[in-house]
């Protein structure tokens, strides 16, 4: 079994609140594993740290200090480097009970250093789409000329004559219709899906070794993203290429994901093959991925219980994280022999068959 | 260099939203601070002046004492080229700027106000008329305006205040606009509508008192800045007040071939003065501003 | 740009070119106003002005078709405005239209030349404290920002003569006629330099630059171009540089111009500035009239060529 294309080991990614004087821990201790050719599904509710992952491979952390632990691995045909390489050297972490309380970093070295990184895989190596395709494109720029761009930075065709070529050939496969006219096209004149779909043209076309996809369907109309993801669908099977696909939206995982990593207060709570994590007849699973797949509206659910079904509480606050486990003030499957655990102690990830791991005291050995 | 970031407590209670001034940056604070010092020495100074609350009398020229430096017979800030003491022509050179300055901060806040609450919530046609005007005051540079105004009429220092005032409208104008903006997009209108709330409070109360006061308040420390800019340069010019009654701007042009000569003492001071005191202004109104309606980014 | 595309420029351009017209008039209308509403009926006489043979109007001022009414009045002097006549000079009895051309090509070059100055000093500094927004140097360099634009920009200019006379051994004060050693570039760079830095805008133009660069880098799109390795700035090029500076500098030109009319005085200028200034003393209407008038024309131009590039290059500009 050959190493996986990327490994994300205990990334932290932490900003800070002057306000409150205390760290937002959008990403506290994230391991991910994304193998050759395989769509990786990263679920979770919004706040809950799988965007910022997604930026935090990227070198594109909006705030500080941003990534301030971890170790993240790409290792593609070209390529095998940490992208994290250097880290420990710009910063220094104080702990108090085990919790990072202190943080000095060297940001204009740090991002200096990132960049050098980042340089040779943004595009060749990892290309990245972003939800609200309208305005993650440039304005005032005709959408084909951006995907030229692209195309000339980082494949062979240099010329401006067959970049063009090969943008209206990923147009093309992106299934927008007229797309020698689109091409001239701004994003202002474009709808959101086809905006989505020239963003995803753009990022193939630099032909990567692997896709991230943060929440691609999120902000378009309901319609629109099924045919979104019909088209991701289509492309994986085409291209085979590795994705990691992030979204909120179960169903779009359903469909598209070979693997599921489930997301909660910035951890992974359970991880799996797809079938096992999302197998409707599955006890073995964590609280909170039962809890959203009975919340998704579906006939089956809806027959189950007579009525949607919400998960209790509110989103969790990164500032102020228990003691023990996320998930313990909305659980609805403690028992009273874990209460004490649930509360004073995070349970760490354990195997519960074959490749599937769960977060929980419920299901711990 | 390595940026450090403390959480001092594990348990950071829900809502521990610091207030404004303990959140504000110690640079703000303190452009506030200066700014705060400045205002209130003007204000002193200028009471002392119209009351005559001076060190020395500011025409009495005394020959053996001529261009003296700072700290010499007494004279806290020395004497100029006619041994007259320094200190006192620059607290009576306040008097020149003082009132007038109020009086076009007065006239642009209360114009801006109202233009500005016209076009920001009527709307539509009143706001093309409005944005018309605004823009056409804005198409003179001030002091050719000024100029204009002194050829038509007379050097009157409040005149000229006035047209600086009607000058500051569109500034107020777009501002008050922009904030209805801001409340309109955040449904704060409607709402207050839809509650049944009359227009006139709605207006004076909601709008103006909750919401713009800051910015008006900015405006008017801003608009004393520029009021005071105008004055001396106009006295520089020759327009304001006349030799020898002290003014800032004059006193700098009666130094000015002393400076050449190399005495630079007597036309420096008063730009000193006019340097200190209009920095303050612009300290405290971009200090407030930070700190009351908050700088972009800021966590 | 395909013609497709570039009717619509166009006609957006029109209605730019419509509004400044119409801003004209208005500033038109101001002067006269003013002028008409001032004591001693100084209309009147800036009307005998312009007529072509200025002697013979003496006491026939009807005869001679001097409109008795506002509207009459204006309308007159409207008409003689757009031919270029822009009346007689009460003080040298010349021509106005010739002077102002004359003057008003010493300022162009100092109001141009200063604005240049002033970019030169601002944008680096906006960039650098965009780039590198928790800098240690940021807030000393806004500090003395705001230090300087509070500056009196006369005693700048007292300040900078002395450092010529007295380092350089250059009399900048005899401009135009050939300096010992004809470096006449000097006497043109002093006032340049001084109005530059003392004009009392470079701490607004700092910020507010420093304030649309750090917006726009935020950008999702700017965030999109970083993903795949693009450069930034050239994305980030029209809506974080070209659109800001042209907007800052446009606005600021009234404040340049009036900072002109300190600094031709210090440095004995032959600018509009400094005949405005004789002009107000002289009580010489036809000169300070047609200086306001073509200061506010300056303005509006600015403005309207804002407007262009703006309109040039934004995509959704010509839909409106």
């Amino acid at each position: 079994m050959s190493a996986p294309l990327l490994s994300i080991e205990d990334l932290r990614t932490y900003f800070y609140s002057r306000a409150k004087r205390a760290f937002i821990r959008s990403v506290d201790g994230v391991n991910l594993e994304v193998n050759r050719g395989e769509t990786l599904g990263v679920v979770g509710e919004s706040g809950s740290g799988k965007s910022i992952t997604a930026l935090s491979v990227m070198g594109l952390v909006p705030a500080e200090p941003g990534v301030v632990t971890g170790r993240i691995r790409l290792k593609t045909d070209r390529i095998d480097k940490n992208l994290l390489d250097d880290l420990d050297n710009h910063v220094e972490l104080g702990r108090r009970r085990g919790r990072i309380m202190e943080v000095a970093k060297n940001e204009t070295a740090w991002r200096e250093n990132v960049e050098r990184i980042m340089a040779s895989v943004r595009g060749p190596e990892i290309a990245m789409i972003f939800q609200n395709p309208k305005s993650a494109l440039n304005p005032y720029s005709p959408v084909g000329r951006q995907i030229s761009e692209s195309i000339r930075l980082h494949t062979n065709y240099r010329g401006k004559a067959e970049a063009r070529e090969r943008a209206l050939y990923w147009l093309e496969r992106v299934k927008i219709d007229s797309p020698g006219l689109r091409y001239d096209n701004y994003p202002y004149g474009l709808s959101g899906g086809m905006c989505q779909r020239a963003m995803i043209a753009m990022a193939l076309s630099s032909e990567p070794a692997l896709l991230i996809a943060d929440e691609p369907t999120t902000g378009l109309d309901a319609t629109i993203q099924a045919r979104i993801v019909d088209l991701l669908a289509e492309l994986k099977r085409e291209l085979g290429i590795t994705t990691l696909l992030i979204s909120h939206d179960i169903g779009v995982i359903q469909r598209l994901a070979d693997r599921i990593s489930v997301m909660y207060g910035g951890t992974v709570v359970e991880s799996g093959p797809a079938r096992d994590v999302l197998a409707p007849d599955n006890d073995i699973r964590h609280p909170y991925t039962a809890a959203l797949l009975a919340s998704k509206p579906s006939a089956r659910n809806i027959a189950a219980k007579g009525r949607l079904q919400a998960i209790e509480g509110e989103v969790l606050d990164t500032v102020n994280l228990p003691a023990g486990c996320r998930f313990y003030g909305r659980c609805n499957k403690v028992t009273d022999a874990i209460r004490a655990q649930c509360a004073g102690e995070e349970p760490k990830l354990s195997e519960v068959a074959p490749g599937h791991r769960v977060r929980c005291w419920l299901h711990a050995k | 260099m390595r940026r450090r970031y403390r959480q001092p407590r594990f348990e950071v209670e829900d809502h521990a939203e610091l207030s404004i001034w303990r959140r504000a940056s110690v640079i703000d604070l303190g452009y506030v601070a200066y700014g705060g010092l400045i205002v209130s020495v003007v204000v002193l100074s200028y009471i002392a002046g119209a009351f005559a609350l001076l060190p020395f009398d500011p025409q009495a020229i005394d020959f053996e004492l001529l261009n003296a430096p700072p700290g010499a017979g007494d004279h806290w800030l020395g004497t100029d080229f006619l041994g007259r003491d320094i200190l006192a022509r620059l607290i009576l050179g306040i008097q020149a700027y003082f009132l007038p300055g109020l009086l076009a901060v007065v006239i642009a806040l209360a114009g801006g106000t109202a233009f500005g609450l016209v076009a920001g919530y009527r709307g539509g046609r009143a706001d093309t008329v409005v944005t018309y005007f605004a823009n056409l005051i804005d198409s003179f540079p001030r002091l050719v305006l000024i100029l204009l105004v002194i050829a038509a009429f007379k050097p009157d220092i409040y005149y000229i205040m006035v047209v600086v005032g009607i000058t500051g409208v569109p500034t107020v104008a777009s501002l008050i606009k922009g904030k209805i903006q801001f409340l309109r997009e955040k449904n704060f209108i409607e709402a207050a509508q839809a509650l049944g709330l009359p227009t006139r409070t709605i207006l004076l109360k909601h709008i103006l008192w909750y919401n713009c006061r800051a910015l008006l308040i900015i405006q008017a420390t801003l608009g004393m800045g520029e009021a005071i800019l105008i004055e001396t340069s106009l006295s520089y010019l020759g327009f304001g007040v006349q030799e020898p009654t002290p003014s800032w701007g004059n006193m700098v042009q009666a130094g000015a071939n002393y400076f050449l000569q190399g005495n630079f003492w007597p036309s420096t001071a008063p730009a000193l003065a006019i340097l200190f005191t209009i920095l303050g202004f612009h300290l405290l109104g971009d200090g407030l501003n930070n700190i009351l309606e908050g700088k972009r980014g800021r966590q | 740009m395909k013609l497709a595309a570039a009717l619509p420029i166009a006609r957006t351009l029109g209605r730019e070119l419509v509004l400044t017209a119409l801003l004209l008039l208005g500033v038109s209308a101001v002067v006269f106003g003013i002028l008409y509403l001032a004591p001693g009926d100084p209309f009147s006489a800036l009307l005998e002005g312009q007529m072509p043979d200025a002697q013979a109007i003496a006491g026939l001022r009807e005869a001679m078709g001097v409109p008795q009414t506002w509207y009459g009045q204006y309308w007159a002097w409207l008409s003689n405005l757009v031919t270029g006549n822009f009346g007689t000079s009460v003080r040298t009895g010349l021509p106005v239209g010739q002077e102002l051309l004359r003057v008003g090509i010493n300022t162009l070059i100092l109001t141009l030349g200063s604005m240049l100055v002033t970019l030169l000093i601002a944008v680096p500094i906006a960039l650098g404290a965009a780039a590198r927004r928790r800098s240690p140097v940021n807030a000393p360099l806004t500090l003395a920002a705001y230090v300087v634009s509070a500056l009196p920009v006369f005693w700048l200019g007292y300040v900078a003569i002395y450092i010529f006379i007295h380092y350089f051994n250059i009399f900048p004060l005899a401009f135009g006629g050939a300096g010992s050693d004809g470096k006449v570039w000097i006497y043109y760079l002093l006032p340049i330099l001084v109005l530059g830095v003392g004009n009392g805008t470079l701490a607004e133009i700092i910020r507010y630059l420093r304030e649309e660069i750090g917006r726009v880098l935020a950008e999702d799109y700017i965030r999109t171009a970083r993903a795949k390795g693009a450069k930034v700035w050239r994305h980030a090029f029209k809506e974080g540089f070209l659109i800001p500076v042209t907007e800052i500098v446009a606005s600021k030109i009234p404040f340049i111009l009036g900072g002109a009319v300190i600094v031709e005085q210090v440095f004995n200028w032959p600018g509009m500035g400094r005949l405005a200034w004789q002009a107000a003393q002289d009580r010489d209407f036809p000169v300070i009239m047609g200086i306001a008038l073509v200061a506010a024309a300056f303005v509006r131009l600015g403005s309207l060529l804002q407007r262009v590039v703006f309109t040039a290059v934004n995509p959704r500009a010509s839909q409106e």
